[in-house]
């Protein structure tokens, strides 16, 4: 196991996974609006690894190709967002966002357009509910696709080395009827991830003293 | 319920009454809901049923069914009511408070999604882990509007999974689970650990089957059979993730019926057999290891086999020839073939298959045995070999040397040797005659030239100085008549006269003799002990012995030295000294004749008594010498000891018994010569010289004499002459020899006395058993005052 522990407590690492649940259950509210469908969420799992470890993770989970849904986000913390999907999920996804009506070629032609609109929606619920919850505002940028292994998505970025860590949230959606399935990665440096963990300390305050 | 303030005032005593039944009913009640409580309890134990809650988010108030009130141990009618939302945390364990009000506050603000464990402390204190699994119910406007879940007690599941943890990490057993047609496999974070991938629980059968080695069974097998049955151990290799570290695993498992859907589904375990596999793989190279240096000293042996020029074979405990290498075939000129089957002894020359069965009884019987037998040849000639056979159970190993060349030197090596000790003999008489045919001229010379002289002055009538002529003829005649002596002495026929010897006196009387044969170069000193006991022995003999030990310690001091000749007496035993045989104690004299000379080796010490063994150049020794001591010492009954150190000079003692006649010593040449009183005679010698010499000495001695030239003439006279005295024979007379005609002249005249004279007495060595009572024996040559001294004492003797 690779995982580097940036010391996150057992009870951070909670915390952190709740806003995540949080951010995950509204990105899954929009997306079920999309696809007129249940959508079922899995209980989303946090990793702090480094880049490296989160490429094999993925290759070992996945041994198909995969498509992302990439953006960056600046603010109080800083990075980029991933949301991964292995490459026959995504169209399959693509499929369930335009409707069953919708012809395979008109699918493939709009595949990357209705992944990068998707995940657009489901990387700002997300982001956006986590920056809310912590107390914050991020600045997203605009979705960009790409594709490859899991080591090419992680090594796109130029200015990241192999070392660096990666929140790593691991969720599986699934649509009713469709198999879908998918991951949202967080890359983030040692300053956002020190500032991350700060907000968790105070979020941790605050609900569990409202909640008393 | 108040007392006083009723609409109605009842009678005092009949309010009591009402009051106290009243309070019976409801102590009955309270029992009774105890006991409705109890029985729920235990129903709701029985059934396992889980304990729903719900939280309604915007009401603040939480309601929760019999179950759940159960489970955190509250009042299960209040939480039917509904109670504050606060109540959802009691008798949570504190370590699992915050946790818990952390995921609730999640769901509070719009998470979907909460599964949680925790412990729920119970009123006795014992704690019981529950999961709670429950989901965020939404409004129109995503705002959450219910939190709904139930708790079901996980205690007993919590306690297997621990174990089935602890289980897996202790034994580092991964467990899989694969159902039929999912392209996903259920696996234990062990099992991601055993592979190097990061743990997790669901992996793809793809990315757990492409760490396993090409050539070997995947894990994950791409199709199930159709019934349910346990699997076999499978082994592979796999190369793990992370490290790329191969190892061997091992998988088992059984396929059972899936209980979720149509199919199979297989469960099975995976471990590291890494260890054992190394350990299997250095038994296999070990094994095989050793099973190619087993080959490779197979090859050696066959090698040794098949090369050796010796025979190498293998029989049965019979000698029957199992096995036969090629050298076989090269000695016997016969195919290996035709050896295999047949009896070794069957081989043999016939003269020697006796020595061949001999030779593997007592391998057998011993273990082991070495013979030498010929074998025959395929063209019928005989061949040598050393054989060397050693039995194994019911095998023989038997081993041949090629030995024909060999024998064949061995053979010629021994001819040789003889030829060359019969040419040395012969080179040593030639030597030996012609030394003494030199010596004998010499002394003839004087004879004959004395005796000529006498004989032209008698002729002439000169008588004046003719003694002298006479005294130098008798001179030579007596060295002569020595020198034969000493011949007969070293081929031991010369009957030893033992007589008791007084050895100072001879000693001391061979002092000018000893004087004049060692030169002026060496010093002589002759030191006999004045105590010096008689010896018996025969003192001629010894007079020669001593003479031949100076001669040699002569030689051995070319440059001159110093010559002792001593003597002392002592007390030996048998084997104190070289040829001693006697038993018990006895005194002998001993006489050590000591130079300085060269002295000799040990390996020449141990072979100077050898007959022919010389140290001196050819022409200059007969070898004989040292023996002739030996011989003689050995017949006087005594022995030689010799003592001699390289460069230190040599001594060597002779050991003569001593003898208890002190009186009766031989001391030679000094009373007169004894006389006859007409006694009568008879004479008889086939040699005229002699027999005329005794007969005129006899009448010169003033005996009668009668001649007769051989047994038939004695015999004529015997029976004529009806008296004879004595009778003087020759021994080797022509037909009838003398002791046999002494025998016949004993039948005419049995008091006869009889001297027999001989020159060469080969049947007369031990004179005691040739000699009968009344008999002498003189041996040729005698003077004749030696002649009269024996006629007289056996005249003079009336029992001899």
């Amino acid at each position: 196991m690779t995982s580097v522990n940036i010391s996150l407590d057992e009870l951070e690492r909670d915390a952190l996974t709740e806003v995540v649940n949080i951010g995950v259950s509204r990105a899954a509210s929009s997306l079920r609006k999309m696809v007129g469908r249940q959508v079922l969420l899995s209980v989303p799992s946090v990793e702090i690894v480094t880049q490296a470890a989160a490429a094999s993770l993925i290759g070992q989970r996945e041994s198909e190709d995969l498509v992302a849904v990439k953006q960056d986000f600046e603010g109080a913390f800083s990075g980029r967002a991933l949301l991964i999907f292995p490459e026959t999920k995504s169209l399959e996804l693509a499929r369930a966002v335009m409707g069953d009506e919708a012809s395979a070629e008109h699918v493939l032609e709009l595949e990357s357009e209705a992944l990068a609109e998707t995940g657009n929606v489901i990387l700002n619920n997300c982001l956006g509910t986590m920056a809310n919850m912590l107390k914050q505002s991020l600045k997203m940028s605009l979705p960009e696709i790409i594709r490859g292994s899991g080591e090419q998505l992680f090594a796109h970025a130029e200015d990241t080395d192999e070392g660096a860590l990666v929140l790593f949230l691991y969720i599986n959606f699934s649509v009713q009827d469709r198999n879908i399935r998918g991951y949202i990665a967080m890359l983030m440096d040692l300053p956002s991830m020190a500032a991350l963990k700060i907000l968790i300390a105070d979020f941790i305050d605050r609900v569990t003293e409202d909640a008393g | 319920m108040s007392h006083a303030e009723g609409p109605d005032r009842i009678d005092e005593d009949g309010a009591d009454d009402l009051r106290n039944q009243l309070a019976a009913e409801l102590a009955r009640l309270r029992s009774d809901i105890r006991d409705a409580e109890h029985r729920l309890h235990l129903t709701l134990d029985a059934a396992g049923a889980t304990g729903g809650w719900e939280w309604d988010i915007p009401g603040k108030r939480l309601t929760g069914d019999a179950r759940f009130a159960t489970l955190t141990s509250q009042d299960p009618v209040e939480l039917a009511r509904g109670v504050p939302t606060s109540r959802f945390f009691a008798n949570i364990a504190a370590d699992d408070q915050k946790r818990i009000r952390l995921a609730v506050a999640g769901i509070l603000a719009g998470a979907e999604i909460f599964s949680k464990d925790y412990r729920l402390v119970k009123g006795d204190g014992t704690t019981r882990w529950v999961h709670a699994k429950g989901r965020a119910i939404f409004g129109a406007d995503d705002e959450p509007l219910k939190f709904v879940g139930d708790l079901v007690d996980v205690t007993e599941q919590k306690r297997v999974q621990e174990q089935l943890r602890i289980a897996q990490s202790a034994g580092a057993i991964g467990t899989f689970e694969h159902a039929q047609g999912f392209g996903t496999v259920t696996v234990s974070e062990q099992f991601c650990r055993l592979l190097g991938l990061h743990p997790t629980r669901i992996l793809p059968v793809a990315t757990v089957n492409q760490l396993v080695h090409p050539d070997d069974r995947p894990i994950i097998e791409p199709i199930l059979p159709d019934q349910p049955k346990p699997d076999s151990n499978i082994e592979f290799r796999v190369t793990r993730a992370d490290t790329g570290e191969h190892r061997w695993l091992a998988r088992r498992g059984e396929y059972v019926r899936d209980l979720s859907g149509p199919g199979l589904r297989y469960i099975g375990v995976a471990y590291d057999i890494t260890a054992s596999k190394s350990n299997e793989e250095r038994l296999k190279r070990l094994n095989e290891g050793l099973s190619e240096s087993v080959r490779e000293r197979t090859r050696d042996r066959d090698r040794v086999w098949l090369n050796s020029r010796d025979m190498l074979a293998v029989t049965d405990a019979r000698g029957r020839i199992l096995d036969a290498n090629p050298a076989w075939a090269a000695i016997f000129g016969v195919e290996i073939a035709d050896f295999v089957g047949k009896l070794v002894s069957e081989l043999a020359w016939p003269d020697d298959a006796d020595l061949v069965a001999a030779g593997y009884a007592k391998a057998l019987r011993e273990g082991g045995a070495a013979f030498e037998s010929r074998m025959k040849h395929a063209d019928g000639s005989p061949r040598w070999l050393s054989w060397t056979a050693s039995r194994e159970g019911e095998t023989v190993y038997l081993y041949g040397r090629h030995i024909t060349v060999e024998k064949e030197q061995e053979t010629a090596l021994r001819e040789a040797e003889a030829q060359l000790r019969q040419s040395q003999k012969m080179e040593a008489v030639g030597q030996l005659t012609g030394g003494i045919a030199h010596d004998f001229n010499n002394m003839l010379t004087g004879i004959m030239g004395a005796l000529d002289i006498i004989k032209r002055r008698l002729a002439s009538g000169r008588l004046d100085g003719v003694e002298r002529f006479m005294e130098a003829a008798t001179v030579s005649a007596q060295r002569a008549a020595g020198l034969t002596h000493r011949l007969l002495a070293f081929s031991r026929r010369q009957p030893l006269d033992r007589k008791p010897t007084d050895v100072r006196q001879l000693i001391l009387d061979m002092r000018e003799l000893l004087d004049r044969s060692l030169g002026e170069q060496v010093q002589l000193l002759v030191q006999p002990s004045p105590d010096c006991w008689a010896a018996v022995t025969d003192a001629n003999q010894l007079e020669n012995a001593l003479l031949n030990l100076a001669i040699n310690a002569r030689d051995a001091m070319p440059d001159g030295g110093q010559l002792s000749i001593e003597t002392h007496n002592v007390a030996l035993v048998g084997g104190d000294v070289p040829g001693l045989t006697v038993q018990g104690k006895h005194d002998f004299i001993a006489i050590t004749v000591r130079d300085t000379g060269s002295g000799m080796p040990a390996d020449v010490l141990e072979k100077v008594f050898e007959p022919f063994f010389t140290t001196k150049p050819i022409g200059q020794g007969t070898g004989l010498g040292l023996s002739m001591v030996y011989g003689f010492a050995q017949q006087s009954g005594g022995g030689v000891e010799i003592k001699s150190k390289l460069g230190q000079g040599t001594a060597i003692t002779l050991y003569l018994p001593r003898s208890l006649e002190e009186r009766d010593v031989d001391i030679r040449g000094t009373s007169q010569v004894p006389q006859g009183a007409g006694e009568s005679v008879l004479v008889v010698e086939d040699d005229p010289s002699v027999r005329l010499l005794v007969v005129e000495v006899l009448q010169d001695l003033g005996y009668s004499a009668v001649e007769a030239v051989n047994a038939d003439m004695a015999i004529a006279k015997l029976r004529q002459d009806i008296h004879f005295d004595l009778m003087i024979s020759d021994v080797g007379l022509p037909g009838m020899n003398g002791r046999q005609l002494a025998e016949v002249a004993r039948d005419l005249i049995p008091d006869l006395k009889v001297l027999f004279i001989t020159g060469y007495a080969a049947n007369a060595v031990n004179k005691s058993a040739f000699l009968a009572d009344g008999m002498d024996m003189i041996s040729k040559p005698f003077d004749l005052e030696q002649l009269a001294r024996k006629i007289r004492a056996m005249l003079a003797d009336p029992t001899s």
